[in-house]
């Protein structure tokens, strides 16, 4: 079946037909997501084990990354404020870019590399020595307890991972101004609450979600997705991270036009 | 089995501290901006409110007491805001308080301070109107600071003249600070000058001294200026003089009568001051007096040893021997 479609003479170049036909499988692929996850029987047991891996495990990496990202980010912006003696504004300026920016999107790269490589080369392996196919024939619908367990863990675990980093990341920033200005925490923790809104935190929160949604969901459509033997097994794990990066750029992107747009509001 | 418990219970307090920091933070961020604070709408209206926004602070005296809810265009081309104010401080604005745009630093945001307002006047009400101040324009303050800029320019100019002037000892100052005897001169004057404040202070001093001294009660002129009743005395002295210098002037015209009659020779005072001819009989006169009672002595002595009166004096001389012993 395949072969004849790529027997077929291409309708605009082999390429941008492949592209289509490719975003073409991918939306089917959410489309079915969305279809199953509604759908019982549901894998609860599934879906909290692959929150243990992506999420309590992931935590130890994620919080460590985030309370560098505070210290680095601290000190990297103290000489552009001390130049205008606004060295006080510190706390508002790491609270606005590790809450609105920094803390969902560190957050997500790092769980794309970790958590995206590791669905994509897992579903991949799968794929490759056939378990997926084994799965169908022993009546379990391997759509379900592969990817939907793991795109709902990832959906999940990476808004409640942000927490984690934005406190962790909060904190590394605190103890740097505490050592450099000799901010009390109180100071510290009313200058960061000052500086944002509500609408910073909802946006944070959903675009973790989308964020999470989109590890998974990559992840598991290249891992579904892999051919070629072991060989596409490592393609499926590089092509989850970077689709899984690229996407979660565009989609920083978009949110923030929106955000604005209803701050603006 | 027992390892799937395990970690569904770490997955529980994992989630559960996500959603508790998150929980934490909402109710930190809520509890810091007022968020469910009962509030009251108030309105002002502005002709440029210079990059205000929505959810910019409302302060007043100091505290932020709630944020800009809306900014909406009024009339022609002004801006009205409507501004949300937690209901705990209204009783403290008042209806004539006044709102202006102001910025929380020098280059803060911008915010709306509402001050002044008196107590005469009731506590606002939702939906009230502030009077409104136009913030000061950056333009015009730009504007202001080119004319100093130009004036200082000016000034600097004139400076570097004057100082050259004196570097090269023109004029009086400029003498002053190059020529040594000049500077001599001036140092004795300013050492006089320290000399004559130096007593000037010490005659204050004894100025002070001395009035002081006048002040004392009992001293003819404190008492003088704060005794009332010695001042009707002195009034009544005055009187007593005024008409004692009224009888010195009666007393002095009759005096002045009398010695005209005298300088007049026609009565007998003014004939025996001033007739010579009355004088050169009355000098006569007395010389034949002078003369005759001479001559009467004379006459007595010889009486003396005369019969039968030389027996008396006999007598006489020897009743006053007999006295004597």
């Amino acid at each position: 079946m395949t072969e004849k479609a790529e027997d077929r003479k291409p309708l605009l170049s082999k390429k941008i037909d492949k592209f289509f036909t490719g975003l073409a499988d991918a939306w089917n692929f959410v489309r079915r997501f969305f279809k199953e996850v509604f759908i019982p029987p549901y894998e609860f047991k599934e879906v909290v084990h692959q929150c243990y891996r992506i999420g309590v495990e992931s935590l130890p990496l994620i919080a460590l990354t985030g309370f560098i990202v505070g210290i680095v980010f601290t000190n990297q912006s103290r000489p552009s404020l001390s130049e205008f003696g606004a060295t006080s504004w510190l706390p508002s300026l790491i609270s606005i870019a590790v809450v609105r920016a920094m803390g969902p999107l560190v957050t997500a790269l790092i769980a794309a590399g970790k958590v995206g490589s590791s669905i994509g080369a897992e579903i991949g392996s799968m794929k490759v020595t056939e378990q997926i196919d084994a799965m169908e024939v022993s009546a379990t619908n391997p759509f379900k307890f592969l990817v939907v367990t793991r795109v709902l863990a990832t959906t999940f675990m990476i808004p409640v991972l942000v927490m984690f980093t934005d406190f962790v990341a909060l904190m590394g920033s605190f103890l740097s101004v505490n050592a450099n200005e000799n901010v009390s925490m109180l100071t510290f923790f009313i200058q960061v609450f000052d500086a944002i809104s509500f609408l910073d935190i909802i946006s944070s929160v959903l675009k973790a979600l989308l964020f999470g949604f989109t590890i998974g969901i990559v992840g598991c459509y290249k891992g579904y997705n892999s051919s070629k033997g072991t060989e596409g097994v490592g393609r499926a794990a590089n092509a989850a991270v970077v689709m899984a990066m690229f996407l979660i750029f565009i989609e920083e992107l978009l949110v923030l036009q929106i955000v604005n747009a209803i701050r603006m509001m | 089995m027992r390892g799937e418990n395990k970690r569904s219970v770490i997955v529980g307090i994992f989630v559960f501290i996500g959603i508790a920091i998150l929980v934490a933070g909402i109710l930190t961020l809520g509890g810091q901006q007022k968020k469910f604070v009962k509030s009251i709408q108030l309105k002002a209206v502005f002709d440029d409110i210079g990059g205000l926004q929505a959810g910019n602070n409302i302060w007043f005296s100091g505290v932020k007491i709630g944020t800009v809810r809306k900014i909406n265009f009024y009339g022609d081309s002004q801006v009205e805001i409507e501004m949300n104010v937690e209901q705990e401080v209204v009783e403290f604005i008042r209806k004539d308080s006044k709102a202006t745009i102001s910025s929380d630093g020098l280059i803060g945001n911008k915010i709306i301070m509402i001050y002044g307002g008196t107590t005469m006047a009731p506590p606002v009400e939702d939906g009230d109107r502030l009077e409104s101040v136009m913030p000061l324009d950056t333009d015009q303050m730009m504007e202001t600071l080119q004319v100093n800029n130009e004036n200082l320019v000016e000034i600097t100019g004139n400076l570097k003249n004057l100082t050259s002037k004196l570097a090269e000892g023109e004029g009086m100052v400029g003498a002053a600070l190059t020529d040594s005897l000049l500077a001599e001169s001036f140092r004795a004057i300013v050492k006089n000058l320290d000399q004559a404040s130096i007593n000037s202070n010490r005659m204050i001093a004894e100025l002070q001294n001395f009035t002081k001294k006048l002040n004392q009660e009992g001293n003819l002129f404190n008492d003088l200026v704060t005794d009332t009743t010695m001042a009707s005395e002195l009034k009544q002295t005055m009187e007593s003089f005024k008409q004692t210098a009224a009888n010195s002037e009666e007393m002095t015209q009759k005096l002045s009568a009398i010695t005209d009659k005298f300088n007049d020779p026609n009565n007998s005072f003014g004939m025996l001051l001033n007739d010579p001819e009355f004088a050169e009989t009355l000098k006569s006169t007395l010389e034949n007096t002078d003369s005759a009672t001479y001559n009467l002595n004379r006459g007595m002595e010889a009486l003396e040893y005369t019969w039968p009166f030389n027996k008396g004096f006999k007598r006489k001389q020897k009743a006053e021997e007999k006295e004597n012993n």
